[in-house]
């Protein structure tokens, strides 16, 4: 059997106590009832009903206080005024602050029954809707690891094959077919990186970051983002030049997502320069912000593509490049940025190459 | 020439386990695999093992946690190595929120991501059961 519905009545008349208690008698209720406001909320915030009957007009404190304070101990619990045919504007007044319905003295047990009923059944909504927005919630959440779980397994156990192919054949593969292994597994790992990335973007909050903020220095994030991109740079014959204007004062942020968002404009700098060009990082002080601009001499960003670049996979409709992106690094780097209170904006002509220029906010 | 050290898998992916069996397989293990957290764990009660592989994420979510408690539990299981391999870090971090990323489960344990290099996995497992070993000679 389901558990029983609670309901507490609050009125000062014993005659309509009783008989409300044995209309529902038989039901699959359970009823306590309160002679005064008072002991009324001691009795709800003890038994925790779904459903409260209040008279508006006791003696003591009000029915309108006892609603008031129902509310705030619990904004979930279905109340239901009772009320004389005179108080009839008290209980619209009632409504209007949150009670569900109001019951009109006197009243058969037929409408007794059917408000009860209604008011039991509202109950049941609100605590479902709020059992859905929960599960809502947890789902966003942990989307990213139950989903990635479900895409990334299979990719794993084809990976690992792989690796173990490769490495019991090693003494019979060919040169041309090493290489062909060796392309697999990095198409797999490009795949699982992918996989990682987009979920991120999905599931993942950035401003949860905020929590974790320390006063973090620019220099240093520059230097581990060029050094991260150097590799690629290099072998594309790309100079990274770097000039920081110290001393530069601190920012207060998370220095593992500002890497990111800088790795994310270098990455796509060195992907879309001449082989044998420059990129310049510049890091200044300017009154209260902090500067940092990256400048290419790349393909640059046609003007139509340009107010969409910072949107999720976007990746710009004019094709006439060989490495594409994924259209969503500079997303994730708006979003980076702007959960460190700061701004991006990029500067471009066709052909020419871009410059994009973060300024954040100095502690 | 030393005894063949005996491992267990406990993943409920039998093409992951095929792949990391046969590395370790080569490299002169015998090998045992559990596909569910259930046999794996009988088959810890019932038979000496020098070193366990768990998968973390498991049925219905992460059952691979629950056999790592029961074994952190257990006074004759507690002293065995166990080499935790999951599909993302960010699971651990996620079933363990504000804790760091490595959780130690059990004693000694390690973590390695899931797809794992032959190698990485072989001086994995070939440490874990050395500093078990030597753990107990100085017991």
């Amino acid at each position: 059997m389901e558990n029983k519905s609670k309901i507490v009545i609050i009125d000062d008349e014993e005659v309509v106590l009783d008989s409300c208690t044995q209309i529902l008698k038989g039901g699959n209720y359970q009823i306590t009832t309160a002679m005064n406001g008072d002991h009324g909320l001691k009795l709800v915030r003890e038994f925790q009903p779904d459903l409260v009957f209040v008279d508006l007009k006791m003696p003591g404190i009000s029915g309108f206080e006892v609603l008031e304070n129902i509310r705030e101990l619990d904004p979930t619990v279905v109340t239901i005024v009772i009320t004389g045919y005179a108080t009839v504007n008290s209980a619209v007044e009632a409504m209007k602050n949150g009670a569900y319905d109001f019951l009109p003295k006197p009243f058969t047990p037929d409408e007794f029954r059917l408000i009860t009923q209604r008011g039991l059944d509202k109950r049941r909504l609100v605590l479902e809707t709020i059992a859905l927005r929960r599960e809502k919630e947890m789902l966003r959440e942990h989307f990213a690891a139950i989903v990635s779980h479900e895409l990334k397994a299979p990719l794993s156990a084809v990976q690992q094959n792989l690796f173990v192919l490769e490495d019991e054949l090693s003494d019979k593969l060919t040169e041309e077919q090493k290489i062909r292994i060796e392309r697999m597994k990095s198409k797999i790992n490009d795949l699982i990186n992918l996989i990682h990335t987009w979920l991120r973007v999905i599931s993942v909050d950035v401003r949860k970051i905020q929590e974790s903020f320390k006063p973090t220095s620019v220099t240093s994030i520059i230097s581990k983002a060029i050094e991260s991109v150097q590799s690629h740079a290099t072998r594309k014959d790309i100079e990274l030049v770097s000039s920081v204007n110290e001393p530069l004062r601190l920012v207060s942020g998370d220095e593992g997502t500002l890497v990111e968002a800088l790795v994310n404009i270098l990455g796509n700098a060195v992907k879309f320069s001449r082989v044998g060009s420059k990129i310049f990082i510049k890091a200044k002080e300017k009154e209260n912000d902090l500067i940092i601009s990256v400048s290419d001499t790349g393909i640059g960003v046609s003007p139509e593509d340009l107010p969409y670049i910072f949107e999720d996979f976007y990746t710009g409709k004019t094709d006439q490049v060989n490495e594409k992106g994924r259209g969503i690094g500079l997303a994730i780097t708006r979003r980076i940025i702007e959960a460190h209170n700061g701004s991006i904006s990029v500067e471009s002509e066709l052909g020419k190459g871009s410059t994009f220029v973060i300024r954040l906010p100095v502690l | 020439m030393n005894v063949q050290k005996k491992l267990l898998i406990i993943d409920d992916d039998p093409d992951f386990v095929g792949g990391i069996k046969s590395i370790l397989e080569k490299a002169e293990y015998n090998v045992d695999v559990a596909y569910n957290p259930k046999d794996g764990f009988q088959a810890l009660q019932t038979k000496h093992y020098d070193l366990l592989l768990l998968d973390i994420m498991m049925g219905r979510g992460a059952e691979g946690v629950s056999v790592a408690r029961k074994i952190r539990k257990d006074p004759k299981l507690r002293e065995i190595p166990v080499l935790i391999i999951t599909g993302i870090r960010e699971q651990i971090a996620f079933l363990f929120p504000g804790q760091p990323v490595h959780p130690h489960f059990v004693e000694i344990d390690e973590l390695v991501e899931k797809p794992v290099e032959p190698k990485f996995l072989l001086e994995k497992v070939g440490a874990l059961i050395k500093m078990s070993e030597e753990k107990k000679s100085q017991a």
